[in-house]
């Protein structure tokens, strides 16, 4: 196969003293995309195809279709049985990995150098040569429905599936990625492949490497073992309805805990959201910077409430959930949510300091290297860039963009994001009776 | 929380003979007062990992006082001399630094990722504050509330966490893996502030004191900055670890544990040797690699047989760490689904355990199991986080960084023979402690 677009390294100018290395991109003739950031210290490699096969895929009330694809991809194949595929992948310690989230499948290899041919080789057969075989099919469905029902003694996971419910309904992220007991019951091996069918194909997938190689190199292995695949999938990425907004809601589920769970919600934004690094800025101070977020402050610092309380949001093509969670002993609960309700209250009416800012950027910037510190967060970086679409130089402008967010923005993002009413609260735990 | 299974990261060069590829250099450095600071130069990113260890963990706690190396942890945040409560973490998120720590039974370490520009600023921090801490009563009774909450959600809400604290206090008799590190909240309910200021007198010495830097320095710059900061502090001898010898199991026992669960499980476990280098390496290599055939890779015995071809479990492993100190505690467990039962388990667990002691295993199960172990240890280079882990786990627990190499000799040496020895002599259904989860009718079993 001829290769159609050569190499292009983007190398641009950025405001830190240290060049962050710069993503080298190809397109092979098929459309799929290519991205490389080299690192020669370590004789490694990490790499993850990206793909539109998420779980907003499942067909409805079968949540968990399309992680069960993504787990019967990597455990046999058309060309070898499960055995043989682990005995293969073993021999050559080849670390083959899949998972899907709400928009995306991926399937990950972290690979030796010496063992590079080999593992790409791997990689390339999981996708394109699926085994479809019934009975591990249905050892991996038995496995995965035990394994809901034993999350189910999680609160954490039992808050994020009705919180899921609650805000988006019928709607495709309206369920957990790895399905519940009830839904992964009702798949059929049909549901995998028709998913795979529609979804599983190479044009606009994302293959970002980071590790031990140069683009000649890669270039070749990846034309070798994926130059043949052709297709686009039926519906791409930006294929999604927006959810209609669900706001006030409040519910209370009963488990044998000693402490409660308490869950606020909200849409969040998505990723390509114009206001995206004020918004950003603000979830850091709020409840995303850790030690240094006001509601750490506030609930565990100052009270004890707590042990961990945070604040994050899952942009995706639309927006994802915005989730606001802690654990206290039970009858803490309502103290909590009140000091949680009052730190939003100080946001929305502008109790943000030109300092608290400061602080805030100046850690973000100066801590922006550490999240590119090794192979394998590189490559969760640039598959983010590559399937949502982002500029080849995010990364060398990220710093920028956090440094340009001004005082006024994050308060009209306040004023925008965290008004109480618009949120709703799951709470899990004993209900007193 | 102790790590169950890490392997500690070496010489690559015996994996591997591409020539385009650094061996790291490891530096080392005493100082009079018996702080020790290791250096592994990483120079690829502008970015270091600044790491504190103490000879001090769990084990070293009296009885009635569990938890305390912890909930010491906790109030080296609390304010110094220099720094007010919080304060630490919030000059280390304005340089652009993220911060934390953690406590096992054999060691408590403090670490910073940093821009390597600030490096010496930090490291100046850490002296300051492991010499003047605080200690205000005050903050003290926060902090034990916030401890509290972290058992609650870590150990006391989750059934699973619940069965391994319970099985260990009843598979060892004196050894302290018996306690857990978090604490039983009745001593939680009990410690006060001059429980934690004894602590700190007996144990926050010099001579426990391990700095562990991996990233962008100079090692001459930063002994220079380590020998005027925590070089300085006033030489005090350290009291001996707490080493008590577990004596032998004289027969198997089993425990239940009946809590709120959707599902039961299983657990089977047993005192076994850690490393002590140049004399019982093979031994303790063949050891990690049967662990390794039994829960390692995508062939993992446990899984393959027990899983997916007789169905007595939805999830099967096993896990050990042989950079305890005097013994582990080996572990295999089951997740079992509605009907699955655990005598079914057990009795296919000792069925496959007799297979590996009684045939000869094949060279490339052997071969891959061995790979396998020395791909992780060059997996974990990627990241600074686990290389200056590795290094300071293997210091704190006196086995030694500098024994990285020996580490990964004694696996390439394992023999077939040698594992097949390893599991008859060790994983023994007569020296086992086995402990069952089983749910709890009632209330709130499923949501």
């Amino acid at each position: 196969m001829r290769i159609l677009l050569s190499c292009l390294a983007v190398m641009l100018v950025h405001v830190s003293a240290w060049a962050v290395p710069p993503i080298q991109q190809a397109t092979l003739p098929n459309g799929i995309r290519v991205l490389l950031m080299e690192a020669h210290d370590v004789p490694m490699l990490s790499m993850q195809l990206t793909l539109p096969a998420g779980s907003r895929f499942d067909p409805l009330g079968k949540g968990g279709a399309a992680a069960l694809l993504a787990a019967m991809l990597t455990d046999h194949t058309a060309r070898h049985d499960h055995d043989a595929w682990a005995e293969f992948l073993d021999r050559h310690a080849l670390r083959l990995g899949s998972d899907v989230d709400k928009d995306a499948l991926h399937v990950s290899l972290t690979v030796l150098r010496e063992s590079l041919n080999d593992g790409m080789g791997a990689l390339a057969e999981a996708l394109l040569y699926p085994g479809w075989d019934e009975n591990r099919f249905s050892i991996l469905r038995q496995d995965a429905v035990f394994a809901a029902r034993k999350a189910l003694e999680e609160p954490g996971v039992v808050a994020n599936a009705a919180a899921l419910e609650m805000l988006y309904g019928d709607h495709p992220y309206g369920h957990r990625s790895e399905g519940s007991p009830d839904s992964l019951q009702r798949i059929g091996m049909a549901d995998l492949q028709a998913i795979y069918r529609r979804q599983v194909k190479p044009a606009g997938g994302v293959l970002a490497v980071s590790g031990d190689v140069t683009m000649p190199e890669l270039l070749k292995l990846v034309r070798q073992y994926f130059g043949a695949w052709e297709g686009s999938p039926a519906m791409a990425r930006q294929d999604i309805a927006e959810p209609r907004l669900v706001r006030g809601q409040q519910s209370m589920l009963d488990m044998p805990t000693s402490q409660t769970l308490v869950q606020f919600v909200r849409l969040g934004p998505a990723r390509n959201a114009p206001d995206f690094f004020p918004i950003f800025v603000l979830n850091h101070m709020l409840g995303g910077g850790g030690f240094a977020s006001r509601l750490m402050e506030e609930v565990r610092e100052k009270r004890g409430l707590v042990y961990g309380i945070y604040s994050y949001f899952v942009p995706l093509t639309i927006g994802g959930p915005f989730t606001i969670m802690l654990q206290t002993r039970a009858d803490q609960a309502d103290e909590a949510e009140r000091i949680v309700r009052q730190v939003m209250q100080d946001f929305v009416s502008g109790k943000i300091s030109q300092r608290m800012l400061d602080a805030a950027k100046t850690h973000l910037v100066g801590s922006f290297a550490q999240r590119l510190d090794s192979n394998r967060e590189r490559v969760g970086l640039m598959s983010m860039i590559g399937f949502y679409g982002l500029p080849l130089d995010y990364l060398q402008t990220w710093t920028a963009h956090v440094r340009a967010v001004t005082l006024q923005q994050v308060r009209q993002q306040a004023k925008r994001w965290l008004r109480f009413e618009d949120w709703n609260v799951i709470r899990v735990g004993p209900i007193a009776r | 929380m102790r790590q169950a299974f890490l392997f500690l990261a070496l010489g690559y060069l015996l994996i591997s003979s591409d020539a385009a590829w650094a061996t790291p250099h490891m530096k080392s450095a005493r100082f009079p007062n018996g702080v020790k600071l290791v250096v592994d130069e990483s120079h690829a990113a502008p970015v270091a990992m600044v790491q504190v260890w103490l000879k001090v963990g769990g084990r070293d706690e009296m009885p009635g006082k569990t938890g305390l190396a912890h909930v010491f942890e906790h109030m080296m945040f609390k304010g110094s001399r220099k720094l007010g409560p919080g304060e630490f973490s919030k000059r280390i998120a304005a340089i652009g630094g993220n911060d934390n720590a953690f406590t096992t039974h054999d060691y408590t370490a403090y670490f910073e990722t940093v821009p390597a520009s600030r490096v010496d600023e930090v490291l100046g921090m850490e002296a300051e504050r492991f010499a003047h801490l605080r200690l205000d009563a005050e903050e003290f009774a926060k902090e034990i509330r916030v401890i509290q909450e972290e058992r609650r959600m870590r150990t006391e809400d989750d059934p699973n966490s619940r069965l391994f604290e319970e099985i260990s206090a009843t598979a060892l008799r004196l050894h302290p893996y018996r306690n857990p590190v978090i604490g039983w909240m009745q001593d939680l309910r009990r410690l006060t502030i001059e429980d934690v200021r004894s602590f700190y007198k007996a144990h926050y010495v010099p001579e426990n004191v391990i700095v562990v830097i991996v990233g962008d320095v100079e090692f001459e710059h930063v002994k220079a900055v380590v020998g005027r900061t925590f070089g300085r502090l006033r030489p005090r001898s350290a009291p001996p670890r707490f080493a008590p010898v577990e004596p032998e199991p004289l027969g198997p026992k089993r425990m239940v544990v009946r809590l709120p669960a959707q599902l039961p499980m299983v657990a089977i476990t047993m005192p076994v040797p850690v490393w002590r280098p140049g004399e019982n390496d093979r031994e303790v290599a063949a050891l990690a690699v049967a662990t390794q055939i039994l829960a390692g890779g995508y062939g993992a015995r446990l899984q393959r047989d027990l899983v997916d071809r007789e169905r007595l479990a939805f999830q099967a492993s096993a896990g050990y760490d042989p950079f305890g100190m005097g013994i582990d505690l080996w572990f295999a467990y089951g997740m079992l689904g509605p009907k699955q039962s655990a005598g079914q388990f057990e009795a296919g667990f000792w069925r496959l355990i007799e297979r590996l002691a009684s045939h000869e295993l094949d060279l490339d199960t052997l071969e891959a199991a061995k790979r396998n172990i020395i791909a992780d240890e060059v997996f974990a280079q990627d990241s600074l986080y686990l290389r200056a882990k590795e290094i300071g786990r293997l210091e704190a627990v006196g086995i030694g960084a500098e024994h990285r190499d020996a580490w990964l000799e004694a696996i390439r040496k394992v023999g077939p023979a040698d594992v097949r020895r390893v599991i008859h002599k060790w994983i023994r259904a007569d020296r086992a402690t086995t402990g069952v989860l089983q749910p709890k009718a009632g209330k709130g079993g499923r949501s």
